[in-house]
């Protein structure tokens, strides 16, 4: 029998907002993140800007010897798993800890701390401190938060960058289905570092002022950074505790567009085949949904691949959709935009607010659909999706479903 | 639409869409599916032997692959030795018009998934590529690359950054260029996670493929040795010789043990629901029938100390333990994970403990982050052949890890089922167990 699996805890950082209650509202109320750099020096690139967080104070969250030893990528995590954990009342709640699992989703990890450490060893010859090496495993963030918690059940971290966290909650859930745990902490975190943002940005997807998806004016990303945790819990373990329930998980995705390397498949096939898995596992109908948070990243051929392909799975339906696409404010968190995207799904779910997508002015024939063009909107919301997709064409999809309290009813599924 | 009874919209019913992730005409919900996972091909490429013949009989043979490093300077360490792989003509398993836009640890991959389908005599354009897959872990995937991308951005700034290294530089790279090579549209994804991504990898197609999410997911990994990756293990001080005494090299068990040898390599499983391996009347290796994942809390660098957690793992992934003749085991020749294996095996197996074969075919192969593939590779020839490879290197025990290590030849054994352990540093540990494939079962 299939168990049935809730949201229980979530975390946010972002460069919207350090908590949950901040990043929330300032996606309801358009604000964007996007700022001059200053992780490292961008002088010397055509595009100087990012969605970088800000008044972290790790003192406040850290002693100073894990200050050393935590690279901005561990950071991140550790404080949004905390506040989930919290959130989820499981700080006071007793669980069985062999039967709590971790994984996330990693893009670049604490290559931060890395760059450092060559960066001075090939310009200067010099060795800087090994304790920055120990973030060379992208494994690093999912391992410190296990570690911190004392949580002994299945641990792995996936690595398909850009969907990458995307994919972890998929693959979270599937621990909880195979019964080898109740409880996973869940979703990503990533840090801005040179090699990524130069990456991007040698292969001109970086736009100079500000990232704006399915707008005509589109350049492509603004690169963004932080950590998205969620907390999936089986269902009757939630209801024993009784814990927090925000919203029910109800299947998800994941394929291969087999097409390019960086391009997406341009007619939205693999789009179309990943929205249609997640709803098939998730039992549910195309007329069914809600919102969709896009993937939408604002580099010219992901937004159309991406409305193409939302159009063949949805038909005629497709413009009546409401799409947001939040990397307009927090911009691209590569290894943790899944888990920041899930993070704001659930709270579409749970608050009946769809969030924007600013920057909206000049609408693309190529992108027709209802994209909620700069104001948040208010709506009833039963079944959500978010989309990721990352190079090489990987595509995942989630489906979120809100969680009713008096339903006895156990999700049938569809074939 | 809304249900009456209880308030919420039901989901599914009789206009219920086509799952892509269901086999043709199957209608039963894939919840209760449980389909068995059979082995139909193997792949590997390894520093002792590229093809599956090669690979097997050198390590039946115990010949190790280990030796001076040879692509790159290792003056600046202590260490000398690593087990690399041959110089391999990559032409002759990838398509030119692919090959060029891989880098070395790409090719590597993508030619032990080339070997692995030969294998299975799987007709690619026969099968319906939306149910076929790919899992891959990966520990570091393309270091080499990232190095090369970095060097150059530090050197010419900005315009240094090349795209193309770029591109391949991301670790789900290797994954992609599996999926373009061969127009695999099934699920994709990529693990990394130090010395438990490719058994994680395993992991989860096997459960894929029972929930009838695919018929085929092609399922392993592997890493490469590149310099920043000699460098950051010899600084973090994990490379034999170490402090330790005794000469340089990989002992695992070994009472003189000081340390890893890095390797490299790769290898592919094809693993299929039984029922499509049957269909097509394919040749099956073995079962793959279970697996167990745990976690240890001792510390960032630390291995499992007590080695509870590495007896979970076991104890979860083989659902019949009286079976279980062969383990091959994640032991490296570090002391603490050597140990907790060693007491891990003796708290699961009690008084069975003398009567099973343990062997780590790292001493021939080195330590590395992907090694999973080429183990479970070994681990699948074991109960086809009836044939447990050795430890070698190791001459005496270490008196805690007084297990019967099969010591410098190999060795004819029946075997029914065998465990395959994985532990990384850090603390995940994942065991995934195999069987004799039975088919009257």
């Amino acid at each position: 029998m299939r168990r049935r699996v809730v949201i229980t805890g979530l975390g946010v950082v972002s460069a919207v907002g350090n908590s949950l209650p901040e990043f929330w509202n300032s996606l309801v109320e358009g604000r964007e993140g996007t700022k001059e750099i200053t992780v490292f020096d961008p002088s010397a690139y055509r595009t100087r800007i990012a969605a970088e967080v800000s008044h972290l104070g790790p003192e406040a969250h850290f002693s100073k010897k894990e200050i050393r030893r935590l690279s901005r990528c561990d950071r991140f995590g550790l404080i949004a798993f905390r506040e989930a954990w919290k959130s989820a009342h499981l700080d006071q709640d007793s669980c069985d800890k062999d039967r709590a699992g971790v994984v996330l989703g990693a893009g670049s990890g604490g290559i931060l701390s890395v760059e450092k450490y060559f960066r001075n060893l090939y310009r200067e010859g010099k060795k800087s401190s090994p304790s920055l090496l120990i973030s060379y495993s992208l494994a690093t963030t999912t391992d410190h938060i296990a570690i911190e918690s004392g949580l002994k059940g299945p641990r792995s971290t996936t690595a398909t960058v850009c969907s990458s966290s995307c994919t972890s909650i998929g693959v979270a859930y599937e621990m909880i289905q195979m019964g080898l745990a109740d409880v996973m902490v869940t979703g990503g975190s990533d840090s801005l570092c040179e090699v990524s943002y130069s990456g991007f940005s040698s292969l001109k997807l970086v736009d100079p002022e500000s990232c704006k998806p399915f707008d005509k004016r589109r350049q492509g990303l603004v690169i963004g950074e932080g950590a998205g945790i969620l907390i999936l819990e089986e269902l009757e373990h939630a209801l024993r505790r009784e814990a927090p329930i925000h919203a029910e998980f109800l299947g998800y995705g994941i394929c291969a567009d087999a097409y390019h390397l960086t391009a997406p498949e341009p007619n939205g096939e693999g789009v179309e085949r990943v929205i249609r898995i997640a709803l098939a596992h998730a039992g549910i109908r195309p007329e069914d949904v809600d919102t969709i948070n896009a993937h939408g990243t604002a580099t010219p051929f992901n937004d159309i691949a991406e409305t193409r392909g939302i159009k063949r799975a949805f038909g005629e339906r497709a413009k009546e959709i409401p799409i947001s696409g939040i990397k307009s404010m927090i911009g691209h968190c590569l290894g943790s935009a899944g888990g920041i995207e899930a993070v704001a799904t659930v709270m579409t779910l749970k608050t009946g607010i769809i969030p924007p997508t600013i920057h909206y002015e000049v609408p693309d024939p190529l992108c027709d659909l209802n994209y909620t063009p700069n104001r948040s909107m208010q709506r009833d919301v039963r079944i959500a999706l978010s989309n990721s997709f990352a190079f090489g064409g990987n595509n995942a999809c989630l489906a979120f479903g809100k969680f009713n309290p008096n339903s006895k009813c156990r999700m049938r599924n569809a074939e | 639409m809304q249900n009456a009874e209880c308030g919420v919209r039901t989901y599914g019913g009789d206009s219920a869409i086509r799952n892509p992730w269901l086999p043709a005409g199957r209608r039963t919900p894939h919840s209760i599916m449980n389909d068995r996972v059979v082995i139909t091909g193997l792949g590997v490429v390894s520093s002792i032997g590229v093809g599956r013949e090669a690979f097997w009989e050198n390590c039946l043979h115990g010949i190790s692959g280990i030796k001076p490093v040879q692509r790159f300077d290792v003056s600046p360490y202590r260490s000398r030795w690593g087990a690399e792989l041959p110089e391999i003509d990559f032409k002759a398993f990838i398509k030119p018009v692919n090959l060029r836009r891989m880098d070395r640890i790409g090719k590597i991959v993508v030619s032990a998934v080339r070997l692995a389908l030969d294998d299975s005599g799987l007709d690619l354009k026969e099968a319906n590529p939306s149910r076929i897959g790919i899992s891959i872990g990966t520990g570091l995937g393309s270091s080499d690359t990232v190095d090369q991308f970095f060097r150059s951005l530090l050197k010419e700034g900005p315009t240094g950054a090349a795209p193309l290294l770029f591109q391949t530089a991301v670790p789900n790279a290797i994954t992609s260029h599996c999926a373009i090579e061969y127009g695999i549209k099934g699920v994709n994804i990529t693990f990394s996670h130090k010395e438990s991504s490719t058994e994680m990898a395993m992991a989860f197609a096997y459960h894929l493929l029972r929930e009838g999410k695919g018929d085929v997911i092609l399922a392993g990994g592997g890493d490469e040795l590149s310099e920043p990756l000699y460098h950051v293990y010899s600084m973090l001080g994990a490379l034999s010789p170490g402090r330790g005494k005794g000469p340089e090299g990989m002992r695992p068990f070994s009472q003189d043990r000081n340390g890893i040898v890095l390797g490299e390599g790769s290898g592919i499983l094809v693993l299929e629901r039984l029922e499509h391996a049957k269909e097509r009347g394919a040749k099956i290796y073995a079962e793959m029938a279970g697996i167990g994942l745990s976690g240890s809390t001792d510390g960032l660098l630390r291995y499992d100390l007590k080695g509870d957690s590495i007896a979970r793992a076991m104890t979860s992934a083989a659902k019949e333990l009286g079976t279980v003749d062969y383990i091959s085991a994640a032991a490296n020749s570090t002391p603490d994970l050597d140990r907790a294996e060693a007491f891990a095996i003796k708290q699961v197996f009690k008084k069975r403990t003398k009567e099973i074969s343990v062997s780590s075919i790292k001493s021939m192969l080195g330590e590395f982050d992907g090694s999973g593939g080429i183990r479970a590779c070994s681990v699948t020839f074991s109960l086809y052949y009836g044939m447990v490879p050795p430890t070698i290197g190791t001459s005496h025990l270490d008196p805690e890890c007084d297990l019967n290590v099969v010591l410098g030849q190999s060795r004819k054994a029946e075997i029914r089922s065998a465990l395959l352990n994985s532990c990384s540093n850090g603390g995940s540990n994942i065991s995934l167990w195999f069987k004799r494939y039975d088919p009257e079962e």
